[in-house]
């Protein structure tokens, strides 16, 4: 097992009570829902190992991965901000992106994080867009979580955060999701054995068509 | 306004919440065009639960300009974005701060929920709940947190009274036996009746001007 404090600080940072507004994201499962293209537990498990293998893995692992590295860079983070906006073709996507990374950089600021301040004060005035894997690197690696970490961390919240989006649409039980996560488990751990690629790419067309369909659909639990 | 007076910096903000129904966005439509009287600068962030229908009535409803009207949706949980997580709508309110500064207040309605529901201080200044008679004149008596911890407690749909076997005056006897010295008002959403205590209270306690 890892030392205990850089455990301690992993569950912290992956604890979905740290204030950093997930509870109002479901990243096209609400309208896949509404749809009738996710309707039980074996559909959720498909839907979020297509998150995990298609957006989390080549996504948002690299960029996780280079904002950690290049924190205090704002140039460089400017630059990532500026690949992954242009990468989410879905409105909702790209401001669902930006709300939740602002929000954790918003805690961290109040909580004193290392470079959290200076991030924010860069949002406010344009410089970066703060999407959510480079505020995760930004905050994340202020807070003391190495690079292993950090991607463990991050994976984790895609997992729990379809588990609990799918309990609250009523498409499993909170025991199924947990069942599921256990599995997911196992699947993020094989991910995070595999090298990381180079640049950023994500292909889960039914969630990103679902994402635009929820603009201006009548299902609104949830902000995409 | 300032820092000073506010202990953030930037606008006051004000909580409402309440039980489904209760008159929250009817409460919203008569306070907004009486903070526009008296020349406040104002924004509205309404946590609508299963619609927009909140935030898309008050834009069109011509007392506000629409895009000082900001919606955040709560992920089916009322309780969360307004309490264990509030950043969702602290990111909001700092969007229409960057957007319309200098505001002098931001108003924020809560969905629909139940008497357990409270404002977390680090979202809001100052909270108001609102019930109302046709919910059941026992709701004071039961000591909900939101009923109790509200800076006010109004009591909506005093008219209703006779219709629906309350009696009024015990209601709100009882609401001010919980809550010992803070504010019990009651309002009649309909056509205003109330309201200006409403704002007065606000103005008094919260932007420091000293009320009408």
């Amino acid at each position: 097992m890892a030392d205990a404090a850089a455990l301690l600080l992993a569950l912290q940072m992956g604890d979905s009570a740290f204030p950093s507004g997930g509870f109002g994201f479901s990243w096209g499962l609400e309208t896949l829902k509404s749809d009738g293209l996710v309707r039980d537990g074996a559909d959720v498990i498909a839907f979020a190992q297509a998150q995990l293998w298609h957006r989390w893995a080549s996504a948002d692992r690299p960029v996780l991965r280079a904002a950690l590295a290049a924190r205090g860079d704002l140039n460089r983070l400017a630059a990532l901000d500026r690949e992954v906006e242009a990468m989410n073709l879905a409105v909702e996507q790209r401001e669902g992106s930006r709300r939740m990374g602002r929000a954790l950089v918003r805690s961290h600021v109040t909580m004193d994080t290392p470079g959290a301040k200076a991030f924010q004060a860069a949002q406010r005035e344009g410089r970066v867009l703060g999407h959510l894997p480079v505020a995760q690197g930004v905050v994340w690696g202020g807070a003391g979580l190495d690079i292993d970490g950090a991607e463990a961390v991050s994976a984790f919240a895609v997992a729990a955060g379809v588990g609990q989006a799918a309990v609250r649409l009523a498409l499993i039980g909170p025991v199924e999701a947990q069942a599921m996560i256990a599995g997911l488990r196992g699947t993020i751990a094989a991910l995070l054995a595999r090298p990381c690629p180079d640049r950023p790419h994500a292909f889960v067309p039914a969630a990103e068509i679902a994402v635009m369909r929820h603009e201006s659909g009548e299902a609104r639990l949830f902000a995409n | 306004m300032t820092a000073a007076t506010t202990g953030h910096p930037g606008a006051a903000r004000v909580g409402i919440g309440g039980p489904v129904g209760s008159g929250k966005t009817a409460l919203l439509e008569q306070l907004i065009p009486r903070f526009a009287v008296r020349g406040t600068r104002l924004a509205v962030i309404t946590n609508d639960l299963v619609t927009k229908e909140d935030a898309e009535r008050l834009r069109r409803s011509g007392l506000i300009a629409p895009e000082r009207v900001l919606a955040v949706e709560a992920g089916a949980c009322p309780h969360t974005v307004i309490r264990e997580d509030p950043t969702l709508n602290l990111d909001a309110a700092d969007l229409l701060e960057e957007r319309f500064s200098p505001l002098d207040l931001i108003l924020l309605e809560s969905g629909g929920d139940n008497l357990a529901s409270t404002f977390s201080l680090e979202l809001v200044d100052y909270w108001m709940f609102v019930i109302d008679v046709a919910g059941g004149g026992d709701i004071p008596r039961k000591k909900g947190p939101g009923v109790v911890q509200a800076d006010i407690l109004v009591i909506n749909k005093p008219d209703l009274a006779t219709h629906v076997g309350v009696d009024l005056d015990a209601m709100v006897a009882e609401a001010r036996a919980v809550r010992g010295d803070r504010p019990v008002l009651v309002t009649n959403c309909r056509n205003g009746e109330g309201v200006d205590a409403v704002v007065e209270a606000i103005a008094r306690d919260v932007l420091f001007d000293g009320g009408t």
